[in-house]
Parts: structure tokens; sequence; C-alpha cells
């Protein structure tokens, strides 16, 4: 029971629902960056939440499966080939061995979510199989996935439950008639909003920059990865300049450099940091900025709720 | 940090982790937990930790490890030895000196797995970061920058002043826990030669 991965794509790793309990030895939580679209591949697999996914950036990944299997594809940043045929998005796939799927481009979305009925046999390391690179920690040896790697699947999923009623087409594929409700993936073009509430260091930026935080737009920049989300747009100043004591941070809080840029923290953010911290993304937003790619334009908004 | 040590050894109900650093802790739990609840247990919790701190009673109090930390000062590993004496106006024999006298704590583990924050450097040996930080500094380099001191657990851009460097691993993912250094240890420096340093590999 295995697939191979015939291309990687743009970024393609191995990813659960984060390494809790580390932190205190500086190692982040990483993880998927979408945990909603990771959790949903995995439930409509019929898999536990934090089961082993594929997480790949955009497009270009081909991976061949050496057996018939199940399997979801959630998120987006990308739309879906079985053997050349189009397949949807958030249904229960069924498979037979030796089909290829691939992912090609699409304007909706940044991050598509593989889930395996049945789950990949991954080794977890310091309790959890998310694939952090700078250390070498879990997913397939510690990496990226790269072309010939080949991913060993727990066990046949064919006389599992869910799967059982999908009718193969003579493409060699069939889908669920059910499908997840999930929520709209953003456009490339679109400007997306992103709740926040003010951070502690909300009260040392100066007024105007205070002002500029909600009314202006901001570009995710090229530079943008798993660790942060860089963005381009006004320049955010300090009442005065001071030096901050460092302090723990987390996926979510924007905190601004040196040179006035916002950055975005994200999965496998640093454990500490010492700029500023303006703002702090509302946790359910972080799975939304997930699928927003560079070159995006993000506005904030301020999350009533917890700011009154 | 012995708010950080109760809640690792008697965690309470949705507790995640506590992540300590220079003046906080950051206690990371359950979203399905009342935040007042939370609050109200790490009222009471401290309270505990002031209370038997204060008093003579010894058993709630948290043990710091000491570890001496073989460090070769050698031109080839100390990097910047030159460039800090200068700055200093002190001599290298100097640097070395001072940097071995101190016990040094371990004030919070960040940035990069396994890398301490350590300090306090004296004035002495005070260094501004490196206005171009280096693209790799090798894994091991012991450093300087303001008044802290590290150690690089891995070959990473840097800009601190790099010292000398130690033969020990700093994170080793199969070791429990994974990191040779947690906050609250006390590290001193040992001067090793570069035969020594060799040896160790």
């Amino acid at each position: 029971m295995s697939i191979t991965i015939i291309k990687a794509g743009v970024s393609c790793s191995i990813q659960d629902l984060g390494r809790w309990g580390y932190q205190q030895f500086g190692v982040p939580i990483g993880g998927a960056m979408d945990t909603i679209s990771a959790t949903t591949a995995n439930r409509i697999c019929g898999n536990d939440d934090a089961e082993a996914v594929l997480e790949c950036t955009l497009h270009g990944l081909e991976m061949k499966c050496n057996e018939t299997i199940s399997f979801a594809l959630t998120g987006g940043g990308a739309r879906a080939t079985i053997n050349a045929q189009a397949v949807a998005y958030n249904r229960l796939i069924k498979v037979v061995a030796g089909s290829v799927i691939k992912l090609h481009s699409d304007p909706h979305g940044c991050r598509t979510y593989i889930a395996i009925a049945g789950g990949l046999k991954i080794e977890k390391e310091l309790g959890s199989t998310s694939t952090y690179v700078f250390s070498q920690l879990g997913g397939y040896k510690g990496r990226n996935l790269e072309a010939g790697d080949e991913l060993i699947l727990n066990k046949s999923i064919i006389e599992m439950g869910p799967s059982k009623d999908i009718i193969i087409n003579e493409d060699g594929f069939g889908i669920s008639k059910w499908k997840a409700q999930v929520s709209d993936l953003p456009h490339l073009q679109d400007l997306v909003e992103i709740t926040c509430e003010k951070g502690p260091e909300w009260k040392l930026f100066d007024e105007v920059s205070q002002q500029e935080f909600f009314k202006q737009t901001f570009t995710i920049a090229s530079q943008s990865n798993r660790m942060g989300y860089r963005l381009d747009g006004a320049t955010l100043s300090l009442k005065e300049k001071v030096e901050l004591i460092s302090t723990p941070v987390t996926r979510g809080i924007i905190q601004v450099t040196n040179e006035g840029h916002p950055i975005i923290l994200m999965a496998d953010a640093q454990t500490i940091g010492g700029y500023p911290r303006i703002a702090r993304v509302y946790s359910k937003d972080i799975s939304l900025l997930a699928q927003c790619r560079p070159g995006m334009r993000i506005r904030f908004k301020i999350n009533l709720q917890t700011s009154l | 940090m012995q708010l950080h040590a109760s809640l690792e050894t008697n965690p309470f109900d949705g507790f995640i982790e506590s992540v300590p650093a220079y003046s906080s802790l950051t206690v990371y739990f359950k979203e399905d937990i009342s935040i007042a609840k939370v609050e109200a247990t790490l009222l009471d919790r401290y309270t505990q930790c002031i209370g038997s701190s204060s008093s003579t009673n010894k058993s709630n109090s948290i043990q710091s490890v000491k570890h001496i930390i073989p460090v070769c000062y050698d031109a080839e590993y100390g990097l910047d030895l030159e460039e800090v004496a200068t700055t200093c106006k002190i001599s290298i024999q100097e640097i070395i000196a001072i940097h071995t006298s101190i016990e040094f704590s371990v004030y919070m583990i960040g940035f990069v797995p396994g890398f301490a924050y350590m300090g306090t450097v004296p004035p002495a040996l005070e260094t501004k970061r490196k206005d171009n930080p280096r693209l790799a500094v090798p894994e091991g380099s012991v450093a300087i920058a303001g008044l802290q001191t590290g150690i690089y657990p891995a070959t990473i851009p840097g800009g601190w002043n790099i010292l000398g460097r130690t033969p020990l691993k700093m994170f080793d993912k199969t070791k429990a826990p994974c990191s040779f250094l947690q906050a609250g240890d006390i590290v001193q420096f040992k001067s090793i030669t570069k035969k020594e340093f060799e040896e160790y590999q």
C-alpha cells in the first residue's frame, strides 16, 4: 500500500495539527497552515482529525496511487485531475491502482490538503508527524516531499464503510454523492478582510499608524512562507523608539519590524519574538489567511466582540 | 519559573503548555475552557508560588541544574574575538577570562529550537549585534550580543559576536528533553584546547 510522488510541485509536505508541548524548548507548533481544511479532509475519510495529511502549496503535484485507495482533497490553490479527468474537492474519492492525480493552477485559495482514508504511515517525532524542515523534524525524512518519494499507507481501505458505495467510472475513479460543507475560497484578485484584535503593544504605535492599520490595504509579499506573511503597504511607526524585552509569540500575532512592515506569524513561527505586537488575527481567520497567496490583498478589521 | 514548573508537573484541566521568557510566562490552553476560569487558576497558583518562595518551605522551589560547557576559544572558532577585543579595548585573554568566570542564567529557550538566551554579560564585554549578520553561523558557536550570551544549536544566519565553539549538541530530537539547556539552568563556560575540542567529536 503506497503512493509515489512523481512531481512535488511548488511545495508539498506532510503535516498534522501541530507539535504541542515543545515551545519551551524553542520548537514551533507547526502543523497544517489551514487546520480547518486539513481536519475536513480527514473527516471526509473517516480518519482522526490529527491524522497526517499532505499540504500542497499551489499547483504542480503529481502522484501515482500504487493501490486502489480512497482519499479527499480540500482547500484550494489548484484544481485536480485524476487520469486527466477533472475531479471535485471536498468529496470522498475512490481511485483504482495505477491512477495519477495532478494539481493544476487555479486562481482560488493557496493550499490543497490530501487525506488518505486509513492514514499515512509516518513516524511521530516529538509527538507529531508535522514536517519542520529547519530541524529536520517529522514528515518524510524531516523534509518537503520530492519526486520519487514513496509514501506508505496504513492499511487497505477498500472494505471501509464510507467509500463502499462509490461507483468507479471508466476513468478509474468515483466520487461520493455527498460533499463536505466548506467556506468559499478567496480569489487572487479579492480584497480579503481579516478580523483581528489589538495586540499588547498597540498603544505604542503613533495615531497615524493605528488608523492606517485598519484603513490601508496590505499586499502579501513574495517572501511569505510557512513561518510568516510579510505585508507590503503602509509603513507603521512607534510613538518613540523602544527596545522591547523578548516574549513568546505564536501563530496569528502581527509583529511590526524596525522598518515598519507588519509580519503575520504563521504555523512555523519562531517561539520567541522581540518586535512590537500591533494586533492578533482572530483564530478562525487564520485558515482563511492560509488560503491567501503572495500578491493577494488583505485589510484588517477589528473584532468588536473582544474589543469592547 | 516556579509557576511554569507548577503547571508542568500539575497541569490544570485544559492546559496545553507554558512558555517562559525573560519577564513573562505564556500559557496555552484549550479553546473550550473559559478565560475567567484559567485566570482564577493561574492567580491561585501564582499566589501559592510566591508564598512558597518567601517561606522557608523549600519543597516547592525549583532546583537549578548547573552545566559546565566546554568551549574552544581558538581563533579558528572564535571568529569575532579580535573584533570584540578592539571594540571593548581588552585582550583576547581577558575576554576568555571574563566569559568563563561568570555563572550565567538561562532565561529562555527560543528563536530556534534549543537556542538558550543567557545573561548577564558584564558591561566590559558589552557588544552590539553585527551590522551585517553572517549568513551561516556554524553550529555550536558561542556568541555574545548586548548583555546576552548564547549558543547556536544549528548552522543558521546570525548577528551575534562569536567567541568560540562548543562540541556539545544543544538540540537533539532523539533525546528527552530535546533541548540540552532549560530555562532556569545555570551555565558556566570552560575553556578547552583545540585538541580537546577535536577529541569530543
